[in-house]
């Protein structure tokens, strides 16, 4: 109880958790609206990601498989929230993660997933690809900031959809599989995810790149912590015209931090388009990058707040579609409670004022 | 050549009455990202006003096509209000709330066109389908060379949208409310200390945006498409923002950049058909619009002068 | 001084006024009875809760405990605009101007005169607003030129528009705070005579200042807080500052500081012929050259806004000289980064201690280290070393008497303005570097903090260090230089040692008026 007590007074973790309870109950007012039991409908997203059992399974399949599925589709998310984390804290909104995502995933499926290259080759070179042209874009992006004072977040919005048309361009010109729709699937051998792995006969999707979402969460933490790149973007970040009176350079820091959220971004992109999936969708920027602005924010931009939000939010996407399918609900409930959550998180500064306006009404009353 | 100038204006006008409507809301002081998803809901409900009015109510085409206006501007103003409450009530980040209204304004149309397709008019899809908006052409004028290609074929909301322009400049510019709005992006401390209540400046302004960006929403959806679905309008809003940003939060340097915009994808689309290239083509054309923006801001920025509160959120305390 | 009041109605009366805020009593039970038709001052010194009382009678606050009388009245003020409906206006130190709009248009704000075109469509009738304007400022001697934009009208215009936005809401009670800290000594005398008008015609004026010779010039009486406490209320004609001074700080005013013999050694700072422009292209700094040696204070003295603050902004690196030579240590700096002036021998406590001298939102051992972090013992190979900045940060803390709840891990936003201040001072002259650059060090301390402060000033030019030493207040140049600059308008209009000058001297060359 103690432990909980002292959990709850921390500002970051209050506020996630009040945003979450607040916007489950909201969903769970319209899931009765429509007639549904709000219960049930989440008891089924938990099974849809493997965190509770389901009635029966398929061939193949158990509730180990689900989860493994889960986290290879909760690993683009990890890096991406670090993305716009790293951004964050240097005081620029990187909204462009959608598109250094889609680059990142487009140049690693031409050049390495269509190159026949064996694993042990491959691999590393997707993983290496997805980093130089993440933080590429990132640092483009940076570049225009603090050489012609343009807003990051127009700057991005506008490389976004460039991106998404010229990938579209070449995805429809040259790279286009007439049955799907989308790009050609890039080969197993470069593939992050181990698709369908058999396993003492049950069949996994395992993501190769989990162990290095974690790892960068700890990187993130402790650039941020222990180390004089993190400290300076710290400072440039919370008061740019101090941190330049102290000696930073400001424009340099600006720089380097757009391409290391740039970086994560580009992990993100490829551990989505050449891991989770094996193909790009023309036209579409992946929701993962939107999404992941909110699932910073409700972690705190913190690398083990991230961790936890991003969970929980990965479970109502993941768990979405298995809800649908038992309880006839349509899968944009599930967004739709996603995007409460993240609305109700951008409200902090308002529910810490409550917070304060209720102690200190509790200490006036004795 | 005249298909330049009339699918130019058609795309040109719906961009600039959206820009106008982020421009009402950025000179009070709230930054508006959300553009998008309100022009998604108005048209949402827009498009399903008409089709009550067809399909329901059996009124004529032009009900239905004042109905499609009336209530696009109803549905922008319902989501406003949201963005409105956490930027003000809530003091939430403005962009944070206008980057998640635009991912709740997606996913709750598509939900809701769903929803009510299948429920209320028992066939299941996600698109409403809306009656071909007729075109008038104005005599005379019209058969000028050149410029005569703008009074041809014209959709009625561009005459509409015009009309609406003007009535928004006049209350911005030359009435009281308009006064208050712009000093309250400006220095909202001096309008407080004049007697007039920030919040509900900044509250009705953001309102009025709303509206606004409901009619450029429904106006595209009879342009383009004839027809409401949730992903046909995907860029147009920050597209929009773009616009009044290089316009430097000004009516007609906005309308310039819309023009810019508008021009220069109908004359692509055209040089793709005169070229006889394959329709993939059209996504390099769709390029041009955001790669001239960011050029133009290389060149631009360093005159550019936001609202010098926006963004800020207004505390009374802070002095 | 003539004292012409009309009557001994009493306009505006509190009693027993009291407000608290975390930490601090602001107010403690003061009680003042303001006649109609007088100019009456408040007199104390920064934090002794001037600002405050008047916030509250002119409903920005709300007291803890007090009853507030208007004309005789019991009201309970809730809000400015409710203080604008009992005709009390108010002058406030930041001006609340929007600076896009011309000046009618800021001045009918919020009560704009309406018409309808066709009898039916609104509009703003500006027309009307600039000849109502134009007539007001005419009244009062306070001309303006109605359709000037506010962005390009100067400080002196602007006070004029606050003043003007008053009198157009009728207002019979004009409380104005501190309102020629922002003014040129001719600019000073202007607004006093106004302010005299303003009484001749029957208003009653509230002054809040900590200037005497304000209060000598115009004031019928005057009342004197101390730490929050009425000290007593005096009539100004019949009583000699000196009374007042003591009121004011407690015992006499002392600013002298024990300092040794002024010795100048070597040449540390060179600045020739220094031209500083803004983005505009006006000129801010004009061919300013003067040198300061080892051992030296050199104060540069001048009213506020005359390029003071820009000169130590282009010896520091935040701002780039436009033409002109800086030279440190023998070093060329004039193109040089920060950082490399700071290595060269530079260091700089600037005027504002919230934006630019701190990152408040760091943890005080964090800030400490802001300088240094990127230097071993700090850091080791891109790793910061947590313990030293921690003992780093607690020997600060104890040989500087940092005041913080939590030592090193307070986050600094927490602390007191003099504390945050007494922290940056620390940082600045732990570096020991050959030239520290002070601007405004002390404003808005309290006394003990002042004395503190200066003593820390002389010490570090006892040890032989150049100072170069940027105030307002001509009591602490005085106090503390050996040699004076005294800059007006961008250029240093006299240089010379402190000994030579008196401060009637500087107060000449600061307004522009002294021999050449």
């Amino acid at each position: 109880m103690k432990t909980i007590k002292k959990l709850l007074s921390n500002d970051a973790v209050f506020v996630a958790i009040v945003s979450s309870v607040l916007s489950l109950l909201v969903g769970a007012v319209i899931i009765l609206l429509l007639g549904k039991n709000p219960l049930t409908a989440y008891v089924n997203l938990l099974q849809g990601s493997g965190l509770l059992p389901k009635g029966k399974y398929g061939g193949g399949q158990s509730m180990l498989t689900d989860f493994v599925s889960f986290v290879d589709a909760w690993t683009p998310m990890i890096f991406a929230a670090l993305s716009f984390a790293v951004a964050m804290k240097a005081g620029l909104f990187n909204i462009g993660i959608s598109g250094q995502m889609l680059a990142a995933g487009f140049i690693s499926t031409v050049f390495i997933g269509y190159s026949g290259l064996n694993a042990f080759a491959a691999k590393p070179l997707v993983i290496l690809t997805g980093i130089v042209v993440g933080a590429l874009a990132g640092s483009v992006i940076g570049w225009l900031k603090y050489r012609f004072n343009i807003n990051e977040v127009v700057s991005s919005i506008m490389i976004n959809y460039i991106f998404v048309f010229v990938v579209s361009f070449f995805i429809n010109t040259r790279y286009l599989d007439h049955v799907s729709r989308r790009s050609r699937e890039v080969s197993a051998a470069s593939r992050l995810t181990l698709h369908q792995f058999e396993i003492g006969g049950y069949r996994y999707d395992i993501p190769l790149g989990f162990g290095l979402a974690l790892l960068a969460a700890v990187a993130v933490g402790f650039l941020f912590n222990r180390t004089v790149l993190g400290y300076e973007i710290k400072a440039v970040g919370l008061n740019r015209v101090s941190a330049e009176y102290s000696g930073i350079n400001s424009k340099r820091t600006i720089f380097v931090a757009m391409a290391l959220s740039g970086a994560l971004a580009g992990l993100s992109g490829v551990t989505y388009y050449l891991g989770r999936y094996a193909s790009i969708g023309p036209r579409v920027l992946p929701q993962t990058g939107f999404n992941s602005i909110a699932v910073s924010i409700l972690g705190n931009n913190a690398p083990f707040g991230i961790l936890f939000s991003s969970f929980f939010i990965e479970i109502i996407g993941k768990g979405s579609a298995y809800m649908s399918s038992r309880s006839g609900l349509d899968t944009e409930i599930a967004s739709i409670i996603t995007a409460l959550i993240l609305l109700s998180s951008a409200c902090s500064a308002y529910y810490l004022s409550l917070r304060e306006s209720f102690r200190s009404r509790r200490k006036a009353d004795g | 050549m005249d298909k330049i100038i009339i699918d130019g204006m058609s795309f040109t006008l719906p961009l600039f009455i959206m820009a106008i409507g982020g421009i009402c809301c950025e000179r009070s002081g709230i930054t508006n990202l959300a553009v998008e998803g309100l022009s998604g809901m108005g048209a949402f409900a827009g498009a399903l006003a008409a089709y009550i009015a067809v399909k329901q109510l059996g009124l004529g085409y032009a009900q239905a096509h004042v109905a499609a206006l009336l209530f696009s501007m109803v549905g922008g103003m319902l989501l406003a209000m949201v963005h409105a409450l956490m930027c003000i009530r809530f003091k939430a980040n403005q962009v944070v709330s206008g980057v998640v209204i635009n991912l709740l304004s997606q996913a709750l149309t598509i939900f809701l066109v769903k929803t009510i397709n299948s429920t209320v008019f028992g066939r299941p899809s996600d698109q409403i389908d809306l009656e071909v908006s007729t075109r008038f052409t104005v005599p005379g004028i019209s058969s000028i060379p050149v410029i005569g290609a703008f009074f041809r074929n014209v959709y009625p909301f561009e005459v509409f949208i015009i009309l609406v322009s003007v009535v928004v400049w006049y209350l911005l510019y030359r009435t009281g409310f308009g006064l208050h709005l712009r000093a309250s992006g400006d220095n909202p401390h001096a309008l407080d200390a004049a007697g007039v209540n920030v919040s509900v400046v900044r509250f009705k302004a953001c309102v009025l945006s709303g509206a606004l960006c409901g009619i450029g929403g429904i106006c595209f959806a009879y342009s383009i498409s004839a027809q409401f679905s949730s992903d046909y309008y995907v860029g147009y809003g920050y597209l929009a923002i773009a616009a009044l940003i290089f316009g430097n939060w000004n009516f007609m340097p906005t309308l310039a950049a819309c023009l810019i915009f508008g021009f220069s994808r109908s004359l692509g689309y055209q040089a793709v058909q005169w070229a006889q290239l394959p329709s993939a083509w059209s996504d390099l054309i769709m390029i041009l619009p955001y790669a001239m923006t960011l050029l133009l801001l290389v060149f631009f920025s360093k005159t550019n002068h936001a609202p010098r509160a926006l963004g800020v959120i207004y505390d009374k305390s802070e002095r | 001084m003539m004292n012409d009041m009309t009557g001994e109605e009493i306009i505006v009366e509190m009693r027993g006024i009291t407000k608290k805020f975390p930490g601090i009593v602001a107010n403690d039970d003061v009680s003042i009875s303001i006649k109609k038709g007088e100019i009456f001052a408040i007199l104390g010194e920064n934090g002794a809760g001037k600002s405050t009382l008047m916030s509250i009678l002119y409903g920005m606050y709300e007291p803890d405990s007090g009853e507030i009388f208007i004309r005789g009245k019991k009201e309970t003020i809730s809000s400015p605009n409710y203080a604008s409906s009992l005709n009390i206006g108010m002058v406030h130190q930041h001006f609340m101007l929007v600076s896009d709009y011309t000046i009618a248009e800021n001045i009918i704000l919020g009560t704009e005169p309406g018409a309808k075109a066709l009898g039916f469509i609104p509009f703003v009738d500006m027309k009307r607003a600039e000849r109502e304007v134009k007539e007001l400022s005419e009244e009062y001697g306070l001309s303006v030129d109605p359709g000037m934009i506010i962005s390009e009208a100067p400080v002196s215009v602007r006070q004029r528009v606050e003043i003007l936005k008053m009198l157009y809401r009728k207002a019979e009670i004009l409380i104005f705070d501190e309102p020629t800290a922002v003014l040129t000594p001719q600019e000073i005398e202007s607004l006093l005579n106004i302010i005299k008008n303003l009484r001749d015609g029957g208003k009653t004026v509230i002054l809040i200042t900590h200037k005497l010779d304000e209060i000598k010039k115009v004031a019928d009486r005057c009342a004197i807080l101390q730490r929050g406490r009425l000290m007593g209320v005096l009539d100004v004609p019949s009583t000699d500052t000196s009374t007042m001074v003591k009121l004011m700080v407690g015992r006499e005013m002392d600013l002298a500081v024990e300092k040794g013999p002024f010795t100048p050694g070597k040449e540390v700072l060179k600045v020739e012929d220094l031209t500083v422009k803004n983005s505009d292209g006006v000129t801010l700094v004009n061919d300013v050259s003067f040198t300061v040696h080892s051992g030296e204070i050199f104060a540069i003295a001048g009213v506020s806004g005359n390029g003071q603050t820009e000169i130590a902004d282009a010896v520091a690196g935040l701002l780039k000289a436009s033409s002109g030579r800086i030279t440190l240590n023998g070093v060329d700096i004039t193109g040089s980064s920060i950082r490399k002036r700071v290595e060269t021998g530079l260091s700089y406590v600037p005027e504002d201690r919230h934006n630019v001298g701190m990152i408040l939102d760091l943890e005080l051992r964090d800030a400490l280290i802001i300088r240094k972090y990127y230097l071993p013992p700090f850091q080791n190979n891109g790793i910061l070393n947590r313990a030293e900045a921690e003992t780093y940060a607690d020997r600060l803390i104890e040989d500087y008497d940092i005041r913080c709840s939590r030592g090193g891990e307070t986050v600094t936003r927490s602390m007191s303005g003099g504390n945050q201040q007494k922290a940056i001072i620390a940082r600045e002259i732990d570096m020991d570097r050959e030239l520290a650059v002070f601007v405004q060090p002390t404003r808005g301390l309290d006394v003990g903090a002042i004395n503190h402060i200066h003593r820390q000033i002389v010490r570090e030019r006892d040890r032989g260090k150049a100072i170069l030493l940027i105030s307002l207040e001509l009591d602490e140049v005085m106090a503390l230089a050996d040699t004076i600059g005294v800059i007006y308008s961008g250029r240093m209009e006299k240089i010379a040692g402190a000994d030579k000058l008196s401060p009637h001297d500087v107060g000449e060359y600061m307004m522009g008026v002294g021999k050449k």
